[in-house]
Order: structure tokens, then sequence, then C-alpha cells
């Protein structure tokens, strides 16, 4: 199960991703983001602190984005990951390439 | 040989009766004779009476035996013997009567030796007639018998049997005695009379034809009985052979019989075409209810859900739609319209209530039904209902007539039972053939996982110094994870263990392009931090965008006893130290294969290398491993995973391996089921 809400604040789109990702309803997220991105959003926040398990599959979805927001100047920071799940970013490297903050505070400050 | 031939019923009792006729004529023609020329009567009535019986009984017996023989023959048909045996004896009667007139005064017309025979032709087919039509009425008074109407009848049958000797007592007199048999015969007869099953049944147009039948049947009768008791007041024949009260009940059987059919089948020609349309639609539900079988086409239960309700609503035209795959209706079944006056309507129907309130998407169709006025110059009232399978709207049907109004509830109600039948039809047909599909996918996936079973390794390349051994299972038939291993050198191994992203079939596609890919890059000898960057190259080819690869590449070196390995974003390896009694992960920064697809991606690789003791091991997994669940959401984790090893760092590589995949199983319980890819492999060194 996963849900997605979102809001605005201080010009950036915020995610937030409760629940867990697998590749069932990876295309949700994909959904998601892709709405955000056609909304020409240039900061993109998502917020993970309800997250409770992202399998390869959800990790796939931001790993495609990737190279479009980097063409764009699109900026994307994921914030408040749980430890287990952050793992699972560190472990594949993609802690390297997308930027990961602790809090949505620290998170909005680039 | 002579043949004996076998005795048929028929034809011997029809001879006989011809030679009783002649001996009955012979015997009064005798009796002429003797009072001609003044003899003594030396024969007894009761000869005339014996032979009458006779005759009787074998007239019987031939028509009995005739019917039955046609025993599947309809109503129309039945009725129609009686009236041709009817038209003969009436003709043959009239004829004899024209002949006499014709005759007039002349000698040949006082002449007793003809009227005789002209009185025995006469009383032989007036006999027939009776005799036949009874026979007949029989049938239809059988028809969808109970056991209380076949008593009445049998009891009727032995009636008339006793009615036929009630001339020994009685001598043919119309005495008292006679008019009380008749009296009562005729009411035993007027309560067989009401069985008139059959003609409901009778179509409109047979119920006409019967009535004439039975109007003929009916003049024939009484005609018939006029002549006889104008041969009974007539002084021909010495015995009288009419004044019988088997015949004069016949008379009155058949007479009633008739007139009560006649009464009843008029009578019933206005409810006709209701009962005859009620009939058609119990029938066509009935096709409807029938199944589809595979390989038929679901417009045939369309092509007959349409029909029957035209036909139950006299629809002046209809037409039926049904959603294709892409959800755009398409025209299935159309009848007694234009092209061009169906567009008109769809148009109309697009702005008039309540056909513009139909919505494709609702989930409670099979609730509702569309019926009213429409402004057109033709149809005057349209029928709209929708055809619902589990509670999608999967077609439409449309019924339009001439007439303002044109459709009463009771119409509707049973063109709503035909339609839900017929999508009960459909829905059955489709699920079949689904049924039938999913299993020949079945079938592909088993081969796909036999294919894929024989990617995996079942040797894995080793020597003397080390032992190896590898475990994989997929979560559904088929899976992403991949281990190999390669001999580059004396003592040189490369191993590799991988896990694609996702999982099934897309899984198991790439796993096999990696599996290519280390087969071409292994004959390279890549030092890993190599084979990591060329793999990524031919990756970056070759993956979806948001697919990716982790895998960890070692370089084992058995003559140095020395591992190098880099890790592409694949799960740490575990390491058992013997000299210090500790496990511990590999810690080594890396990046997913696939993930950046440039030659950047060599600012992310790293290349490690360590020594290896005796007695230490190296355990090579995927993420399935630690993410095994039980039945509490709780993973199995990087910690069990040590533990276990720890717990049986002594025993044998496969020992191990066995022992840890147990273990795995045990944490998730009976109920857990791996819910992805899980490999294992345990290297062991010996010296």
């Amino acid at each position: 199960m996963l849900n997605v809400e979102k809001y605005l604040e201080s010009g950036s789109r915020v995610l937030v991703l409760t629940g867990e990702i697998d590749a069932s309803n990876s295309v949700e997220l994909d959904a998601a983001i892709s709405e955000v991105v056609q909304e020409g959003a240039k900061n993109i926040l998502i917020d993970c602190s309800g997250l409770e398990y992202i399998s390869s599959a959800g990790l796939g979805v931001f790993m495609s984005y990737l190279d479009e927001f980097e063409e764009n100047n699109v900026k994307m920071v994921i914030f408040g990951l749980k430890d287990k799940v952050f793992q699972v970013f560190h472990i594949l490297g993609l802690d390297q390439l997308i930027s990961i903050r602790p809090t949505k505070e620290q998170a909005l400050e680039g | 040989m002579l043949k004996i031939p076998t005795p048929n019923i028929g034809k011997i009792s029809i001879l006989v009766a011809i030679l009783t006729w002649l001996a009955l004529l012979f015997v009064d023609i005798t009796r002429i004779f003797q009072s001609v020329n003044q003899m003594d009567h030396s024969l007894a009535p009761e000869i005339s009476y014996v032979l009458e019986i006779l005759f009787f009984i074998l007239v019987y017996i031939f028509y009995n035996h005739s019917i039955n023989k046609n025993e599947n023959i309809d109503f129309l048909n039945l009725i129609w013997r009686g009236v041709s045996t009817g038209l003969l004896a009436t003709i043959i009667s009239l004829s004899i009567s024209i002949f006499y007139m014709m005759l007039g005064g002349s000698k040949l017309g006082s002449d007793p030796l003809l009227s005789n025979f002209f009185y025995h032709v006469n009383f032989a087919f007036v006999s027939l007639f009776l005799i036949s039509c009874s026979l007949l009425w029989k049938h239809l008074i059988l028809y969808q018998k109970t056991k209380k109407v076949v008593q009445q009848w049998q009891a009727f049958e032995v009636l008339l049997l006793m009615c036929m000797f009630f001339v020994f007592f009685n001598g043919n007199n119309f005495d008292y005695s006679f008019i009380f048999g008749l009296v009562f015969l005729t009411i035993f007869s007027a309560s067989l009379s009401i069985n008139l099953k059959w003609i409901p049944y009778l179509t409109f147009k047979e119920k006409w034809k019967s009535i004439l039948f039975l109007v003929i049947i009916l003049i024939c009768t009484i005609y018939l009985f006029s002549k006889f008791g104008f041969y009974s007041e007539s002084e021909i024949a010495f015995v009288n052979l009419n004044i019988n009260l088997f015949l004069m009940g016949l008379f009155a059987f058949v007479a009633i019989y008739t007139l009560f059919s006649f009464l009843v089948t008029l009578f019933n020609l206005p409810t006709s075409s209701v009962f005859e349309q009620k009939l058609v639609e119990a029938i066509n539900f009935q096709r409807l209810s029938q199944s589809i079988k595979p390989g038929q086409d679901e417009n045939q239960v369309l092509d007959i859900l349409i029909d029957s309700s035209m036909s139950a609503s006299y629809a002046d035209g209809g037409w039926l739609e049904i959603l294709d795959k892409d959800q755009i209706p398409q025209l299935i079944q159309k009848r007694f319209i234009d092209e061009e006056v169906r567009q008109e309507i769809i148009t109309l129907f697009q702005t008039v209530k309540p056909f513009s309130e139909f919505d494709w998407t609702q989930d409670d169709n099979d609730t509702k039904k569309f019926y009213g006025k429409i402004p057109h110059n033709i149809f005057k009232s349209a029928f709209l209902i929708p055809l619902v399978v589990n509670k999608k709207t999967i077609g439409r049907m449309y019924l339009v007539k001439e007439v303002r109004d044109g459709f009463n509830k009771e119409m509707i109600n049973i063109i709503t039972t035909f339609v839900g039948q017929a999508s009960i039809s459909v829905e059955n047909y489709r699920l079949l053939n689904e049924a039938i599909k999913t299993e020949r996918y079945k079938e592909e996936l088993k081969i796909a996982q036999r294919v894929q079973r024989s990617l995996l390794p079942k040797e894995l390349h080793h020597n003397e110094k080390f032992e190896i051994c590898g475990f994989s299972v997929a979560a559904d038939e088929v899976g992403g994870d991949y281990y190999e291993t390669k001999n580059l050198d004396e003592g040189v191994f490369s191993i590799i263990i991988g896990d694609v992203s996702g999982k099934g079939t897309s899984a198991a596609f790439n796993m096999s392009q990696m599996k290519g890919i280390f087969h071409s890059l292994v004959q390279l000898k890549p030092s890993p931090g190599e084979f990591l960057f060329k793999a990524n190259t031919a990756l970056s080819q070759c993956l979806e965008r948001n697919h990716f690869i982790t895998t960890s590449y070692f370089l084992l070196d058995t003559n140095r006893q020395t591992i190098k390995y880099s890790r592409a974003g694949h799960c740490p390896t575990l390491f058992y130290d013997h000299s210090e009694d500790k496990a511990s992960y590999l810690s080594a920064e890396g990046l997913g294969l696939g993930i950046v697809r440039s030659p950047n991606y060599r600012k992310y690789i790293h290349e490690s290398e360590f020594h290896y003791d005796k007695e230490d091991i190296l355990v090579l997994y995927t993420d399935g491993i630690i993410e095994a669940k039980n039945k509490k959401g709780v993973e199995f984790g990087y910690d069990n995973l040590k533990a276990a090893l720890m717990q049986h760092k002594n025993l044998s590589a496969e020992l191990i391996q066995k022992r840890i995949i147990d273990q795995v199983y045990q944490f998730v319980g009976e109920g857990g089921i791996p819910d992805d890819d899980f490999s294992i492999m345990v290297i062991k060194f010996n010296s």
C-alpha cells in the first residue's frame, strides 16, 4: 500500500509518501512525480518519514528521473528516511546521486 | 421353403371385417329371399347381432392399430383423418339418396335387394366413421393424461362394449331402458369432453383450421344421424342394425366432443397469441441460458437476445452495441432499421431524457432501464437497456417502436430477464476463454522457468583449496537473481553474484543479459573495477531507464590467497575471519549498474583487496535473504544472517548454506512466503 499526498511549501513541491513501495505500486509513484514535473516544479521535496519499505522497483523510479532533472535543473531532495530505508538507498549507492537530508528544514535549505 | 408371413393386424382385421360385413349382408339377403318366396324364417336375428358386434370389434381393432402406428401425428392431422372419413361416409350416404331420388318411383327404386344392399353400405361407413372418430378423440382426450382421465376413458370403453351386447336384451327396441342407457352414455361423454388440453398448443393458424375441420365433422355427424333416423323409420331391413345403443352412444360422444372442441377453440382464438408468445419466450429463455461452448461466438447469444427481445416487445427496430477492447461501442446486431435512421435516433438519444442519462461507467447500470418517447418522425418510443457483467457495462441494447408508449411493464420485465440471462452466458463464455488463455500462459511460464533454471550453473568452478556452493529460489516462476563462476587461470577464479531490479519476467530477461555480459567480459580477464565499468557501459545500452542491476564481482587468487573485489550497489558481502573468530560485512563504496549511464560511472567504482586464511568463510547473497519477512512484517536482517553464520561456521560450505536457508525459512514461518527472489553462495577456504 502506498499513499501519495502533495502540498506546496516555500515554493517547493512536497510529495508525502506513506506505506510501502514495491513492484506492484511503483507506477503510482512514477505517476505522482511525473505529474509534479509536468506542472513545472523546479524544487521537489519528497517526505519519506512514513515510508516503511522500498523495493528495487521503487528505487528504479527515482533513478529514472535523475538525468531528466539534471538537464532541466530540477532539484529533488528526499528527507525523513527511516534508517532501514536509507540503508537500501545507501547500499545501492543512490545516496551519492540524490540529495538525502534528515529533516524537512534541512531539505528546504538545499 | 415356405415362408410364414408375419401377421399384420391391420390387414387381417380389415379383411375379416369385410368378410363379416359380407356375411351380414348375405344373412339379410337370405331373409329377403325367404320372405319373398314365403318361406319359413330360419335365421334368428341373433346371427345378425353377433356378426354386427364382430364387425364393430374388428373395425375398432383396425383403427386402433392404424392410429397407434402413427404415434407422433399432430393434432391437425388427427382431426383431418376424422374429417376425411366423415366426408367419405356423408358423400356415400348423399350419393345413395341422390341415386334413389333419380330413380324416383321406378321399379328398381323399390327393389328390396338393392335397398338392402345400400342400407348395409351406409351402415358400414357410418360405423367406420364413428369408431375411427372416437379413437381419434381418445388421443385428444388422453393428451397430457392423468391417471384419473385414463381410468375414466377405460370405464367408457367398457361401457361401450357392454352397449354392444345390450341388443340381446333389448332386441333393438326404442324403449325406456334404451333411452336410459343413451342418456347415461351422453352424460358420460360430456364429462369426458372437458379434457381439451391440446387446444392451447395450437397456433393461431392451426386453431382456424381445426375450427373448420370440427365444423365439417359436426355437420357430417348431424347429417348421418338424421339419415340414420330416416332409415330406422323405414322398413327396409328385417333386422334393424341402426337402433343400437353402441352406435347411438358413439354418435352422442363424437358430436359432444366435437362441439366442445369447436366452442373452446373458438373462444381460445383471441387469447391464442398471448399463449403463443409466452411459449416462444420460454423457449427463447431456455436457448439463452444454454451456455456457449468454447470456440463458439458470443454473437450467437446476442443474436438470440435481440430476436427474442424484439418479439417479446413487438419492437419495430433495434440494435445492440458491445464495447470492444478500447471501450468503444461496436454495433453487433441490427434489426429492421436503416443506418441513416439509426444515426438520427442516436443523435436524438444524446439530448433526449432519459436516454441522455445513460453512462457507461456507472456501476449500478444493471438496475437501470431507460424508456420513453422520442421526437422522431418514424419511431415514437424507445427502450434502452444496458448489458452488465460483474457490475461492468459491456454493451447496450436499443429497441424502438412506431407507436407511443410502446413498452409496457410486462415487456420490460421479460426483456430484462433475457438481458440478464444473456449477460450471464456472455460472462461464462468470456471467463472460460480467459481460463484457457491463463492455462496457456502458465504453460509458457513453466517453459521459461526451465530455461532460466538452466542459466544458473549446476557446477561451480573451484579447486581443492576452497569449497563453494550456491542456491537460488525465485519468488515467481522466474526470477532476477544470478550467480556464476569462471576459472580464469591456474588457481585464479572469478565469482559473480547479481540481482536485477524488479522481479518476475522482466527481471528474468535482464538476468540473462547479465549472464551474456559476464561471459563476454570475463574472457578479457578484467580487474573487478574494469569489469563493472564495461558491464555498466554495455547495460546502459540495453536496460530500460528505470531498471538497474546490482552485483559484486570477485577475483579469487588461491595462489596468493587474496580476494580482489568491487561492489556495484549489491548487498555487502559477509566475511568470517577465523583468526579473529569474527564475522563482518565488507564495506566498500559502489553504485548499481545502469544508474549512471555515462563514463562518469568510473567515479563510483571502488576496488578492494584483502588476504584470507584457512577456515575463513565468504557468504555472498542477494537482498531477498535480508528482506525476508515474517508474519509480523519483521525482516530477517543483517544481524540474523551474521548470527547464523557464526553458529554454523564450523560446518562445511554446503551445510552452512543449508543451515542458513533453513533458518531463513524458519524465520519467515509457515504463513510467510518469499516476497523476492533470493540466492546465497558460501565459500569456505581449506588452506
